[in-house]
């Protein structure tokens, strides 16, 4: 037994270093990293990288063309319609099409895939928003509901008991459209600070798409039929004010798609496939094109996307700097135990080079 | 014989244990009396909806006791064992120092495990009447990393207690704060799912280390 | 029933003691005896097991001790110096605790020893004195009737009284159970009313091994007067002190040769006396004065 309690100490406390040292030298010699906003300008057709650490932000595109922050927001006028407004300076027309500030309000948005959210673990019960309330807003209901091997369970929670009645109505209608209990993922957004509710989408045990609802108190279900190549990943319900878009998701390859909220088409973004369970991901969309912002292990990738037809209009990617102390460190201390990892939240052991970071 | 050893390990503790217990239950009760108490003012629909979208766990100021429990009872065990080395009188005994010094540690083990389980069920009761039964688990396995820090702690501290030379004690103390930082580096809820069974492995493995500290007590180190 | 053979050991650069070598025949009451450094608390861990030597072994029931049965402990009593015992333990539950361990454990002459203590059986040995902490440790020890008793420093913070009844109880045990018994002591007296054999122990090796009685027999204490500074260098008169016109040394010479090795070295003397030493007496002249 001593052997083993030394072996076993001097292991620990190996490992222990390990962990450590690499932490100790990247708390000593961290800097900012400053990385440039980028936005694509249908307006200039390039990509526009703007540099706001230092004063005045400086702003250029792929040619190496520089400009101002006043050319800088009329390049990107979807985005920066605001300022061009308060300057009297907003368009009547953008590519032919009449734009309004109502207008580009409702269809802007910005979207995020954070994989340590997308990879928490949550707890297993929902509330289930009436969709379509007698008020103007939305309220948080009395009850949540959980998805069992048998059926969809209401439980009321002041009293902390199963309401039967509602629980056999939304069942049976999940039933009637041969929903496979139980369900793999619930999708939704539990807040009632937002526009309007979509409610959730769920997936089922034999991997079939369902949207669920509450509206007027009556259980709302479809089954949104998929391509049969297509096996769902991770699923967001999206809710923009513009009512286009219902839902984004990846699927097990790494194709991104778009479920569109009429008819529930799916129409599949024209960018290479990426993980979404360990790169962030942030979409910057209005009417006319979104600027996709995926952040990869040694580099960051952007592309433009078409808002109509979801293709690929430009693409670009920034290799991440590597700071002389970071090289340094990978020599150094080229073993690392990490116990943490931005993309995913659970505390677990992860031995690996640092040259593979 | 085992019935002597761990009579004289009681007789260290019992006093400490009683105390423990006493908090763990009012730390219990003052928890549930908080949580009944937001849901007097502002219904249990508040509170759950915080537990779901928020990741509340109500119990956070339990955080450190199992901790500091685990330490207090380690330090009332060993502490008297090696003032004034009577640890000898122990290994004199006519049992193996395997059996002297194991069955120490395995009361600590009972003891702490009997106290943690009785503040799991009595946490059980009292969530369970308020909550769901998702909600509870999801508490639940957030605690218990809680409770097995605990147990590592107690480990740890014997080991330190048990080392005679202090300049290898004071080595030994930076070895086991590293290693129980390593038990709360997130307060994410059920974070450390996966990894309870690694801890839990590495108390056990840490239950050979006071053999490492006796050994070298016998060998005159000072 | 305990061999020490060729024990050497360092305490870093400084060396205690090298090549010791000694034994304690069974039914023998042996006290080792030594100035404050020489190592006697040394010899009793290294007995006891909680010292590794540099070198050498010990033994004790024909087992080395440090890889010592649980089941021949059994028949080993250990005193640890100051009487140190459980305590947060008091009178009955320190019986209660230690009794199962041993199979021959006599209850009744551990209570006959605390009666005469006027303590509380409930009292804890942390609020009792230091002799009555000795008292309980002594009854521990003959409840358990061991074959050998390892006692170090027996007399540490003892009042007379209670030395004197330690002693007469140890002695009367050992004598009649046939025990071996090694032990250390500073008060001397005790020693001299107690032990059968002694060692005394200098700096880093055994002065003089032999039982007390032949000891005492042999070894004189010699003075003589002189008006000069004296310098003896003879290796058979020990320690010789000079004090104003008195010289006192200790030898086992009768006094006819210690005269002849005073005129060999040319001394110069008056008044040469001998008179029989006392244990303390032979301590003293062949360990010297600080």
């Amino acid at each position: 037994m001593l052997r083993f309690a030394k072996i076993s100490l001097l292991t620990v406390v190996c490992l222990l270093v390990v962990w450590i040292l690499p932490w100790l030298y990247d708390l000593a010699t961290s800097k900012r990293m400053n990385s440039p906003f980028v936005m694509y300008s249908a307006v200039a057709g390039d990509f526009l990288l703007t540099d706001n650490s230092v004063k005045p932000s400086v702003t250029t595109d792929l040619q190496g063309r520089v400009y101002d922050g006043r050319e800088r927001d009329s390049l990107c006028p979807m985005f920066f319609y605001r300022q061009l407004l308060a300057q009297e300076r907003l368009p009547d027309t953008l590519f032919g099409q009449p734009v309004t500030p109502r207008l580009l309000q409702q269809t802007n948005f910005t979207f995020r895939i954070s994989p340590a959210e997308l990879n928490a673990t949550h707890v297993a019960l929902y509330p289930l928003l009436e969709s379509m309330p007698d008020r103007v807003d939305l309220a948080m209901p009395d009850d949540v509901f959980r998805i069992t091997n048998r059926g969809l369970e209401f439980i009321d929670m002041e009293t902390n008991r199963v309401n039967e009645e509602k629980s056999e109505r939304f069942t049976d209608m999940l039933q009637r459209k041969d929903f496979c209990f139980p369900a793999t993922q619930v999708v939704g957004n539990p807040t009632a600070r937002k526009e309007y509710d979509e409610g959730y989408l769920l997936v089922d045990e034999a991997g079939h798409l369902f949207h669920l609802k509450q509206t007027c108190g009556r259980p709302y279900v479809r089954r949104i039929e998929l391509p049969d190549s297509v096996k769902i990943d991770a699923m967001f319900l999206t809710e923009f004010p513009s009512h286009k878009t219902l839902a984004f998701f990846t699927d097990m390859r790494g194709d991104f798609y778009v479920l569109e909220a009429a008819e529930y088409q799916v129409h599949r973004v024209q960018i290479p496939q990426y993980d979404a369970h360990s790169c962030p991901m942030m979409i910057i969309g209005n009417m006319f094109d979104w600027t996709i912002r995926i952040d990869e292990r040694s580099c960051t990738r952007f592309y433009a996307v078409n808002a109509s037809d979801y293709t690929c209009i430009k693409s670009l990617t920034i290799d991440d700097e590597v700071l002389p102390a970071d090289r340094m460190g990978r020599w150094l201390l080229p073993l690392r135990l990490r116990l943490l990892s931005p993309t995913h939240p659970q505390v677990s052991p992860r031995l690996g080079l640092s040259f593979n970071e | 014989m085992l019935k002597s050893l761990f009579y004289k390990e009681w007789l260290k503790t019992r006093r400490l244990l009683a105390g423990c217990l006493t908090v763990l239950v009012v730390l219990n009760l003052y928890c549930m009396l908080n949580v009944n108490h937001i849901v007097e003012l502002k219904g249990a629909a508040h509170i759950w909806l915080v537990a779901i979208t928020n990741d509340a766990v109500f119990v956070q100021m339990m955080q450190y006791v199992p901790l500091i429990i685990g330490i207090l009872l380690a330090v009332a065990q060993y502490v008297p064992e090696m003032h004034q080395k009577r640890i000898k009188l122990t290994l004199h005994l006519p049992v193996s120092t395997t059996r002297s010094v194991g069955s120490m540690l395995l009361y600590g083990w009972v003891m702490l495990l009997v106290l943690y389980v009785l503040s799991v069920l009595l946490m059980s009761v009292w969530l369970h009447a308020v909550f769901a039964s998702e909600i509870v688990m999801h508490i639940l396995l957030t605690t218990l990393t809680w409770y097995v820090a605990g147990l590592l702690a107690y480990q740890l501290t014997a080991w330190i207690c048990l080392e005679p030379t202090w300049k290898r004690r004071a080595w030994s103390i930076v070895v086991a704060a590293a290693l129980l930082r390593m038990c709360f580096m997130t307060d994410k809820p059920e974070a450390y799912n996966g990894m309870l069974v690694v801890l839990l492995l590495l108390a056990l493995i840490c239950t050979t280390w006071p053999f490492i500290s006796i050994q070298r007590f016998r060998e005159g180190r000072q | 029933m305990i061999e020490f053979n060729d024990i050497t050991h360092y305490y870093g650069k400084r060396l205690i003691y090298e090549h010791l070598t000694f034994s304690v025949p069974e039914g023998r009451i042996m006290g080792l005896l030594g100035k404050n450094g020489t190592g006697k608390t040394t010899a009793i861990n290294i007995l006891n097991g909680f010292l590794k030597p540099q070198q050498g072994q010990c033994r004790i029931l024909g087992h080395d001790v440090r890889q010592m049965p649980p089941e021949v402990r059994q028949r080993i009593g250990m005193l640890i110096e100051g009487h140190v015992q459980y305590s947060f333990m008091n009178v009955r539950q320190i019986e209660r605790f230690y009794a199962p361990f041993y199979p021959r454990w006599n209850k009744d002459v551990y209570y006959q020893l605390i009666s005469l203590l006027h303590i509380e059986e409930k009292q804890p040995l942390s609020h009792m004195s230091c002799g009555q902490r000795s008292q309980v440790a002594l009854g521990l020890i003959l409840a358990q009737d061991p074959d050998v008793l390892i006692l170090d420093d027996f007399s540490l913070g003892l009042d007379p009284g209670y030395r004197r009844l330690f002693c007469e109880y140890l002695h009367d045990f050992a004598k009649r159970g046939s025990k071996t018994v090694f032990l250390t002591s500073h008060i001397v007296q005790d020693m001299e009313r107690l032990v059968d054999d002694c060692i005394i122990l200098d700096y880093g090796h055994i002065v003089t091994q032999m039982p007390v009685k032949q000891l005492l027999d042999t070894i004189r204490v010699y003075t003589f007067t002189t008006d000069k500074e004296t310098h003896l260098t003879d290796a058979d008169l020990y320690h010789p002190s000079q004090l104003h016109d008195r010289v006192e040394f200790v030898s086992f010479l009768n006094e006819n040769e210690v005269a002849a090795r005073l005129a060999a070295q040319g001394v110069a003397y008056d008044h040469l006396e001998a008179r029989q030493a006392s244990l303390e007496d032979a301590f003293i002249g062949l360990t010297g004065k600080y």
